[in-house]
């Protein structure tokens, strides 16, 4: 792919803000690193070598103990592989099991001294973070929880991308009676208060679907009343380019509305647009957080940052990991995303110096 | 049945309003008005005296099902075929071999150490809306200190003699002086203290329970509720003279006496304007109490505060089993909404009690060592008491596909691990609850446990329901590919961790609970019409003698018209909305003995119908029950004493029958203390006479 020299020219830009750039590298990391997760933290083993044969059940279907030649109740329950192995080490047969870099699982209800209850971070037995009240792994909660909720905004951004450049664009271009019937309706749309229509619209959605088609819902109804604000702006930058010169030669010279939109126009909006992305991931994170926090958003027990939170400053005296964990976490991302949008917005600045007079 | 009173008794009054407004001397009119509208009120009493008819229990069945009209009803009344409610008779009336009985060789259990003083700070979540004790919004938890916990019934149920006596718990006299039982004609004489006084100095007469009667059964209150159990559950009021009443049942069940006794009269000179407009006249208005606690005017700080302060001229202050209560001068309640806010001002010494009931609280939050508790300022107890237990359990609706197969509701039962969550998260404090009625003392059933938690068993269960294979996140599957998944719903917020532990362990045996977490509100409307599929829910249950079956398990609680005429379940039944038939029991062989245990008289027999009907729900198994908690636990600041026995037996919190005191300098000393770092002697108590084995 050959990019437009005034893009590679941005894009090393970008790379000379280090500290966005920087952010940059390291939120990928962490996606990249996110994606394998049940790799690194995970209570199901990664390899389990039986009788001489090697199986990896990490993404595998659900393993009953009689696949491993348990007997009686554990042959016929889901394997406990933390258990398995302490079994095979017991018995010495040369029976193997690895389990991962962490070996808890976000659901993994770990009763340290046989009591459920938050335990401060505890490196012998793997809990780096601690647990929070019901016994479950805080890192591993939180990784998990940073995976959804960077997927969501992501697709998020994504959406409201489509969406409101697509609708912003059409405004300001074709301008006229449909950009006087939109602006309207946008103005009424956006005032609908958003936050109570996610918890209203959420509460009647039947507790039947799966945590995905939740997840799914939940982004429909995030995009469908957040992609108004991006319309101001892109109607603008099209009404701008629209009424400069090139636009206008190209018109004459014949070209027809998409590839004005698409040759012309868009390419020269995004400078504009671009800079929102990162603003656009943030209020996304927050915003899922926030929904976790006040109980409306993915229901228990799946890991999230919010939910997360609300448990920390319920027990805010006796188990201060927890809120520490989930607000240290919050900062990170949020921050990552901050710089890299400071420095894409930099970058995507025709002004190498700006002058206020 | 009043109508057209009502209507008569509206437009006059609507005249006097709108003449009211053009007046020029407004107080004269304003006093005239009030007058008239005493006199209103009164008349609109009198009438309903005189007409109120009594409706024997077949009739009010048949009237409830819909297969009698209200017209019909006051047709018959005006024929004068139905005998009237309210009889003003005369003290040649009453029967001549009454024998009085008045509870006086019952034990007292208040200490006679006790001093009265102090303040005891407290505080309550929402400011109550109404100083009102019925009708829109009185049910707040400000209620019982200015209704349950410290007004005087006629006589009241002694709270450590749990024995009972020719089919009556004990009572001891409270308004009442004595009183007397009369099994064949289902009737209780009651005769009134001549000491005993309002908090205004008036009198308690015959005239206010009968006036009590005509005010809950009134519609002016607003309180279904009440309009229905005032007139279903008692048939006669009979005034003898001032002092002298009856009242008549109409059925003698056991403890028939704590029926009447537990009444508690209505002032009635101090509803003098009772109207139409009751709900928002009487909003912020204290009814005068026969108890020891009134609420002054000026205590009424709204949205902040608001304060009991005790009458210093109660006419039972020396009464025996009312005196060495209500030892506190002023109790004082502020709004914090908040637990954890509230527990941080109960540390900084701003509240003077906290409830221990949850283990983090007790364990983790003020642990024994904790330094307030160590150094002795702060005292921790745990009374075990013995009182019906609120229903925690998961109730299955069993109208729902694959529910409505038992052996699916069996497998369920193994699979729900209470027992882990009872050792630990509730770290063994709790006990499993065996029934679904427990606490009833001998209307227990002594024998059923609860099915334990055991893989095997709930695999067998499920693999007779043609569940055998798992899919590939471990939920088993039928060959027509159904997963055997349940949403698992609950209001209860603060009690969510249980429901993911439990989540975890039925995967084990194959079985996906979905957790749906609910606002309070939208679980109990979700429960109410039937939409669960298996909710995590209690109901509070009041210290009766016997549970209570017809709610919970009649099938006409279920459905509409559960069964056809040949006996044969309905085809087309639907699912019946705001009842507590959460389960959806349509059994006939359960709903004859109900029947038969609602219209018995006799407590072995109930008894006998009760372990029927258990058993008969033990083997429907849609009800898992839960856990029961058989103390209450409580920290309190030094200051606070209370009896050497702590307290009485079916109490269930330190503010139900006012057994503690302040000692008298003791708050000083202690705030003192706790600057300059003195220790004294750690209290810890656990009081266990009434622990079960």
């Amino acid at each position: 792919m050959r990019l437009n020299p005034l893009t590679l020219r941005k894009l090393k830009r970008f790379r000379e803000i280090r500290r966005g750039y920087f952010s940059f590298l390291i939120l990928i990391g962490l996606l990249g690193l996110s994606a394998v997760s049940e790799l690194i933290i995970n209570d199901r083993a990664l390899a389990v070598r039986y009788q001489g044969e090697w199986s990896f059940p990490t993404y595998g279907p659900v393993e009953l103990g009689s696949v491993y030649g348990l007997e009686g109740t554990d042959g016929r329950r889901p394997v406990d592989y933390r258990r398995l192995k302490e079994h095979f080490d017991a018995a010495g047969a040369g029976d193997r099991v690895i389990m991962p870099l962490i070996p808890w699982g976000p659901y993994y209800n770990d009763a340290v001294g046989g009591i459920l209850r938050a335990e401060a971070p505890n490196f012998e037995r793997g809990h780096y973070l601690g647990t929070d009240t019901t016994g479950r792994d805080i890192l591993a909660r939180l990784v998990y929880g940073f995976r959804t909720a960077m997927l969501f905004a992501l697709a998020f951004t994504a959406l409201t991308y489509l969406i409101g450049v697509a609708i912003g664009c059409a405004m300001g271009y074709f301008g006229g009676l449909f950009d006087l019937l939109f602006q309207r309706v946008i103005e009424i749309w956006s005032n609908v208060p958003f936050l109570y229509m996610v918890i209203i619209i959420f509460s009647v959605i039947p507790a039947t679907f799966s945590v995905g088609a939740r997840i799914g819902i939940l982004l429909a109804i995030m995009v469908l009343f957040s992609w108004t604000g991006l319309t101001y702006y892109m109607r603008t930058a099209t009404y701008k380019e629209k009424s400069r010169d090139y636009a206008a030669a190209a018109q004459v010279l014949g070209a027809g509305t998409s590839r004005i939109i698409f040759r012309h126009i868009l390419p020269n909006t995004v400078a504009t647009m671009v800079t929102f992305v990162p603003f656009t991931v943030v209020g996304a994170i927050t915003a899922i957080t926030a929904l976790d926090f006040l109980g409306f958003g993915l229901p228990p027990p799946t890991p999230s940052i919010g939910e997360m939170l609300k448990q920390g400053t319920a027990n805010l005296t006796t188990a201060p990991w927890i809120v520490s964990s989930a607000f240290a976490a919050l900062v990170v991302i949020l921050l990552l995303v901050t710089f890299i949008g400071e420095a894409v917005r930099e970058a995507f600045d025709p002004r190498q110096f700006t002058l206020y007079k | 049945m009043s109508k057209l009173s009502r209507a008569a008794f509206l437009l006059p009054f609507m005249a006097l309003l709108l003449v009211g407004c053009g007046s020029g001397d407004r107080d004269a009119l304003d006093s005239a008005a009030l007058e008239e509208r005493r006199a209103k009120a009164i008349a609109a009493m009198e009438r309903h005296y005189a007409t109120q008819p009594s409706l024997p229990p077949d009739l009010r069945e048949a009237f409830e099902r819909g297969e009698v009209t209200e017209d019909e009803i006051d047709a018959m009344a005006a024929a004068g075929e139905l005998e009237p409610f309210f009889v003003f008779a005369t003290p040649d009336d009453l029967p001549d071999d009454l024998v009085w009985e008045d509870g006086s060789d019952l034990p007292e259990f208040a200490s006679p150490d006790a001093k009265k003083g102090g303040t005891w700070y407290t505080a309550v979540q929402d400011y109550p809306r109404t100083l009102r004790r019925v009708g829109p919004d009185a049910n707040s938890s400000f209620r019982p200190f200015i209704l349950d916990t410290v007004v005087m019934g006629f006589g009241q149920r002694h709270p450590e003699d749990i024995s009972i006596v020719d089919g009556n718990f004990r009572y001891f006299p409270g308004i009442a002086e004595a009183w007397s039982e009369d099994k064949e004609t289902r009737t209780v004489y009651v005769r009134i203290n001549p000491a005993a006084r309002w908090s205004d100095g008036q009198r308690i007469t015959a005239d206010d329970l009968m006036f009590m009667f005509y005010f809950y059964q009134s519609e002016w209150i607003s309180a279904p509720w009440s309009n229905n159990f005032y007139s279903r559950n008692y048939v006669r009021a009979v005034r003898y003279d001032d002092l002298t009443f009856s009242v008549t049942l109409p059925e003698a069940k056991p403890d028939m006496l704590g029926r009447v006794l537990n009444l508690e009269p209505l002032p009635a000179h101090f509803f003098d304007e009772f109207g139409p407009d009751f709900v928002d006249r009487y909003q912020w208005r204290f009814v005068p109490t026969s108890g020891a606690y009134v609420v002054r005017d000026e205590d009424v700080r709204r949205g902040r505060s608001i304060a009991l302060t005790r009458n210093p001229d109660w006419w039972a202050k020396d009464l025996p089993f009312w005196r060495y209560r209500f030892n506190y001068d002023r109790v004082h309640f502020s709004v914090i909404r908040d637990t954890a806010k509230h527990f941080e001002s109960f540390r900084a010494g701003e509240v003077d009690g906290f409830g221990l009931n949850l283990p983090d609280y007790y364990y983790d939050r003020l642990p024994d060592d904790d330094d307030l508790v160590a150094r002795g300022l702060i005292a921790k107890y745990t009374f075990y008491n013995e009182r019906p237990r609120p229903t925690f359990g998961f109730w299955m609706n069993s109208s729902r596909p694959l529910l409505d197969n038992r052996d699916i509701r069996k497998g369920i039962h193994y699979a729900s691990n209470w027992e882990r969550v009872l050792r630990e998260y509730f770290r063994g404090d709790y006990t499993r609850m065996r029934t679904t009625s427990d606490g009833y003392g001998e209307f227990t059933h002594p024998e059923i446990r609860a099915r334990d938690f055991d893989v095997d068993k709930a695999l067998e269960a499920f693999a007779r329901a043609g569940f055998t294979e798992r899919d590939s996140e471990g939920v088993l599957v039928n060959d027509r590919g159904q997963r055997l998944a349940f949403t698992l719903t609950t209001g209860y917020e603060n009690l969510q961790d249980i429901l993911t532990i439990m989540q975890r362990e039925a995967l084990q045996a194959g079985l996906l609970f979905r957790v749906e977490v609910l606002d309070g509100t939208a679980a109990w409307k979700k429960v109410q019409e039937k939409q669960h599929d298996i909710q995590f829910v209690a109901f509070n249950v009041g210290p009766e003698m016997y549970p209570r079956f017809w709610e919970t398990y009649h099938s006409v609680n279920a459905y509409d018209r559960a069964f056809l005429a040949d006996g044969s379940p309905n085809p087309d039944r639907r699912p019946k909305a705001q009842t507590n038939n959460l389960q959806l029991i349509a059994n006939r062989e359960l709903d004859a003995l109900i029947e038969r245990y609602r219209a018995s008289e006799s407590a072995e027999e109930m008894r006998a119908l009760a372990f029927e009907m258990e058993e008969i729900l033990y083997e429907d198994a849609s009800f898992v029950p839960g856990f029961v908690m058989p103390f209450y636990r409580t920290a309190a600041w030094r200051w606070a004493r209370w009896p050497e026995h702590f307290d009485v037996r079916i109490s269930g919190n330190p503010l139900e029958y006012w057994l503690g005191w302040i000692e008298p300098g003791m708050r000083e000393q202690v705030l003192a203390a706790r600057r300059s770092g003195e220790r004294f002697e750690p209290i810890i108590e656990v009081h266990d006479r009434y622990r079960p084995e």
